[in-house]
């Protein structure tokens, strides 16, 4: 499973990428591979405002229609919007394919968040269960 | 587990109920079985033109609501029994798993001498025919699964009701998979209604635990006929929130033939252009702009043809006739 450093992880699989004010967000590959294979995208409206646990696109699988949620809070800056022509390029690579990009308004508690080395733990313990 | 009895079957109604439970029942496990008047339900990121045959569903007053839940358009009568699980979303790898939910149906048909089999994908088969399909919609903390369960539903209506014109659509949605379908119907041993069907499913699932069951009080039912209202019921939910989608449309006339290619976005028309080998008058590329920004539906097409002197555009065409070529 690729779990790449420097990002930060969520318990319900998104990552965030933290550059200055700016952050990335996308869904990670043990996301991406339990959902399976990825039919449609619903990327959220440029310029919106998101605050801390809204869900900010929504992604059906062949398996399951689930919520993305956001760590942060702040205006929706950019879209990935060659997923809505391509959903498939979340399960190719789903950190290079990335949802969204938001200007935060708060500090971010990345103390809710883990690290690559947290998440891979947490990762082989949800695959125990 | 809370039984919540529903006797309606107001389609529009019973989507609300189920969005209104995920919401309201917190850390309970909940059952609804319920069913339809005919009822054309599509997926949440479905093209709805794309999967019904709009001429059929209106002259057979046959509703179209949208679910929440992704996969293909489904048909339901009161032949057809759905069942909704409402849990917690647990962690692990088994919160992507079908056949907890599947399980006890294959059970219920197990106990009437009826050997049916999950295939592996979202599908319950019988003999590897088709008659439940199951979808999933998770939120936050909580999961939704539902499925259909064909009994003795109305398989030529089925077809008819899904059957799309032939129309020319390309949209980015997601599209229906047409499979071989069965009724549990024609396999039973014995006779039995869908009554008593539903009973020994309930039995089922509630098979060596307490089983509670639970009616929406006053409150609750306003409610949900709330978000029937604001939601479910919609035309901006049921046709506007489909995948943008590009439709061309062609006619001949005695003046000519007239090709149409529109661009619809979240229901309206957003890009509009006609040709065709006619005689024209005024510029028809300022025809199409009256268009922009208009419902892709009749009453709104209807509505804003008739401000328009078509007459200006193709001197020897009449309103009807340009009407015609956008909703036939």
């Amino acid at each position: 499973m690729n779990i790449p450093q420097g990002l930060f992880y969520s318990s319900s699989h998104e990552w965030i990428k933290i550059e200055g004010e700016k952050v990335t967000l996308g869904i990670t590959d043990f996301a991406q591979h339990h959902l399976g294979d990825i039919v449609f995208v619903e990327v959220p409206e440029l310029n919106s405002e998101v605050n801390v646990g809204d869900s900010i696109a929504v992604v059906e699988s062949v398996k399951a229609v689930s919520e993305i949620y956001s760590p942060v809070s702040g205006t929706i800056i950019a879209v990935n919007e060659e997923l809505e022509e391509s959903p498939e390029l979340l399960n190719e690579d789903p950190y290079k394919n990335y949802i969204a990009v938001i200007e935060v308004s708060n500090e971010i508690e990345t103390e809710k968040l883990m690290s690559a080395k947290d998440y891979e733990a947490y990762c082989i313990e949800e695959e125990k269960k | 587990m809370l039984e919540i009895i529903n006797p309606e079957t107001d389609p529009y109604y019973n989507l609300a109920l189920e969005e209104h439970c995920l919401q309201h029942f917190d850390d309970q496990d909940i059952l609804i079985l319920w069913q339809n008047v005919p009822t054309v339900v599509i997926g949440r990121n479905q093209n709805t033109l794309e999967e019904i045959n709009l001429a059929y569903v209106k002259e057979k007053d046959i509703k179209v609501v949208r679910r929440l839940s992704g996969g293909g358009a489904v048909y339901h009568d009161p032949g057809n029994l759905n069942f909704t699980f409402i849990v917690n979303d647990t962690s692990g790898l088994n919160r992507y798993d079908f056949t907890r939910f599947t399980h006890p149906v294959i059970k219920a048909l197990d106990k009437i001498g009826i050997k049916a089999e999950d295939n592996g994908r979202n599908d319950i088969t019988i003999g590897g025919k088709k008659f439940s399909g199951n979808a999933q919609y998770r939120q936050g903390k909580r999961l939704l699964h539902h499925g259909t369960i064909l009994f003795d539903c109305n398989l030529e209506e089925m077809v008819r009701a899904l059957n799309v014109s032939q129309e020319k659509i390309i949209s980015k949605g997601v599209k229906s998979v047409r499979s071989r379908v069965t009724n549990i119907a024609e396999h039973l041993h014995e006779p039995m209604n869908i009554k008593l069907f539903k009973e020994i499913l309930t039995q089922t699932v509630f098979a060596g635990q307490k089983h509670e069951q639970y009616k929406l009080d006053g409150h609750e039912r306003e409610a949900v006929l709330k978000l029937k209202e604001n939601k479910y019921s919609t035309w901006n939910f049921i046709y506007g929130s489909s995948p943008p989608f590009n439709v061309v449309k062609k006619a001949q006339f005695e003046w000519g033939n007239i090709k149409v290619h529109l661009n619809i976005k979240k229901g309206l028309i957003e890009d509009c252009a006609i040709y065709g080998d006619f005689f024209a008058g005024k510029d028809i590329a300022e025809l199409a702009c009256h268009l922009r920004g208009i419902k892709y539906q009749e009453s709104s097409l209807k509505a804003c043809l008739e401000t328009i002197d078509i007459t200006s555009f193709i001197p020897s065409a009449k309103r009807e006739e340009i009407l015609e070529l956008f909703i036939k």
